[in-house]
């Protein structure tokens, strides 16, 4: 990201803001609600465009990028884990779809398995799951279209103690099982840094590092 | 010699009596229309304005239309005829956009829906030779597939921009797994198009037990055979469905350059609370 400034009308969530992510890595985004987070990892995905700067990814312009596969390469599992109709298994089938790819049972059981849910998940209808339950869905569908760069948006937010543990140890088994790039957007410091390499604050009028 | 100044009263007395009939059923009929009125004020559904101004505009537009109905029907020019038709389905365009007038770029995208769902089917019946070349039978088929073309594109762009709103999550998640706008569409599209079509479904389905549609009893009153006029009605409703899915899908993949840029990012603003 260069000189990447948002603002609606006079309130700008912030300025000038520069950083980058290098494969492999895990950066933690916290700071204050409202401060702006969550619109970050929207630009980045070019689901929004900045006021000002540009987000480059492997050197091009993300609005360069045919969106359906920059937004395939690097996905944002938005902080609001929605489930399409359907069972557990069309849920995760449903990226691939849309992208013509398919998976082996085999493989959708592997990626289960990685966010700590049981295959029998499978058959549920996806829409009666605890809300700990659909983030994991949501990530193990990310995870099935093998992006390199994965954006978690406040993955624990909405989430009772015991859930964001066990979503937070799936957390971290995808980011030592799989060699991607991950942004975590939090505002519990304390999740930053246990999850994250380095941590970037938000919100206070000036951001970035 | 004596100058008399012609009344109301002598006017009215020039009227045909089945018209003073008729006039004094409309006059009476106002109480049904009261009786909606309160209903709609006690549900709050919002609509009392839209049905005021519907029945004094509709009522005008339709005597309007009586009065030159009969040069209409008499018409064999096609020309004139499609020509007839392209106006009824501006006009559409026209009411879709007035009744749905917080959602933009209603006009443009319901247009070229209504002219190819409603005209195009009115063109290849007419083509294929199942309806005669006169107006009597193009003009009053094409309103009701027009006017069915209409009842479809106002649903599909109410449903579509509602649903942009309420269900933004999930439209994002889909965008943000790499959708395309219509990928990211597609279950409000299908469901749209299917609820466009549910009421004609359930009169198809109960046709000649519970519903005697329109163009049947008109003919059969005209005195046309019975059995004929059942052909009709069947081909009518299949002529229906068949321009309501056609518009329906045409508009809802226009309407999605309203909803999204070029960007693939969505453009429909959250629902103000």
């Amino acid at each position: 990201m260069m000189g990447v400034t948002m603002a609606f009308g006079e309130r700008v969530l912030f300025r000038d803001l520069n950083l980058a992510l290098n494969h492999g890595e895990t950066i933690g985004i916290s700071g204050p609600s409202g401060g702006g987070k969550s619109t970050l990892l929207r630009i980045a995905v070019n689901l929004v465009s900045p006021t000002a700067g540009r987000v480059l990814f492997h050197g091009k312009d993300v609005t360069e990028w045919d969106p359906r596969e920059l937004r395939r390469s690097m996905i944002l599992v938005p902080q609001q884990a929605s489930m399409f109709p359907g069972n557990v298994r069309e849920n995760l089938l449903w990226g691939l779809r849309i992208h013509r790819l398919e998976a082996s049972e085999e493989r959708l059981r592997d990626v289960l398995s990685q966010v700590n849910l049981p295959v029998s998940m499978l058959d549920k209808t996806a829409g009666n799951l605890s809300g700990g339950e659909k983030q994991r869905v949501a990530i193990a569908r990310a995870l099935l279209l093998e992006p390199e760069v994965l954006l978690l948006d406040e993955p624990t937010a909405a989430l009772d103690d015991d859930s964001t543990e066990v979503v937070e140890e799936s957390i971290q088994r995808v980011i030592s099982d799989q060699d991607i790039g991950v942004m975590i957007v939090t505002h519990n410091s304390e999740q930053a840094q246990r999850l994250a390499d380095r941590i970037i604050e938000i919100g206070n009028s000036r951001g970035g590092q | 010699m004596m100058i008399q100044i012609p009344t109301l009263m002598d006017w009215l007395a020039t009227l045909p009596p089945e018209v003073v009939t008729a006039a004094q059923g409309y006059v009476v009929a106002m109480i049904l229309l009261a009786i909606i009125l309160l209903l709609n004020r006690w549900q709050g559904l919002g609509v009392g304005n839209k049905l005021i101004v519907g029945t004094i505009r509709g009522t005008i537009q339709i005597i309007l239309m009586a009065l030159i109905l009969v040069e209409i029907f008499a018409l064999e020019d096609m020309i004139i005829i499609f020509a007839v038709l392209l106006f009824m389905a501006t006009f559409a365009a026209y009411t879709v956009r007035g009744n749905l007038d917080y959602i933009p770029g209603v006009f443009r995208t319901s247009l070229p829906g209504v002219i190819v769902g409603g005209v195009g089917v009115m063109l290849l019946v007419t083509f294929l030779g199942i309806i005669q070349q006169r107006g009597e039978f193009i003009i009053p088929m094409g309103g009701m597939v027009i006017g069915n073309s209409m009842g479809m594109t106002s649903l599909i762009l109410d449903r579509m921009w509602s649903n942009a709103q309420k269900q933004r999550a999930l439209m994002e998640t889909a965008l943000a797994l790499g959708a395309t706008p219509l990928q990211a569409t597609e279950l409000t599209i299908r469901e749209a198009i299917r609820s466009g079509m549910l009421p004609n479904l359930n009169r198809y389905a109960s046709l000649g037990i519970v519903s005697i549609p329109g163009l049947m009893s008109g003919m059969i009153i005209g005195g046309a055979n019975p059995v004929a006029a059942a052909f009709y009605q069947v081909i009518i409703f299949i002529m229906i469905f068949l321009a309501t899915v056609v518009c329906g899908i045409i508009v809802s993949r226009l309407f999605l350059r309203e909803m999204f840029n070029d960007r693939y990012q969505l453009t429909v603003p959250p629902p103000t609370e």
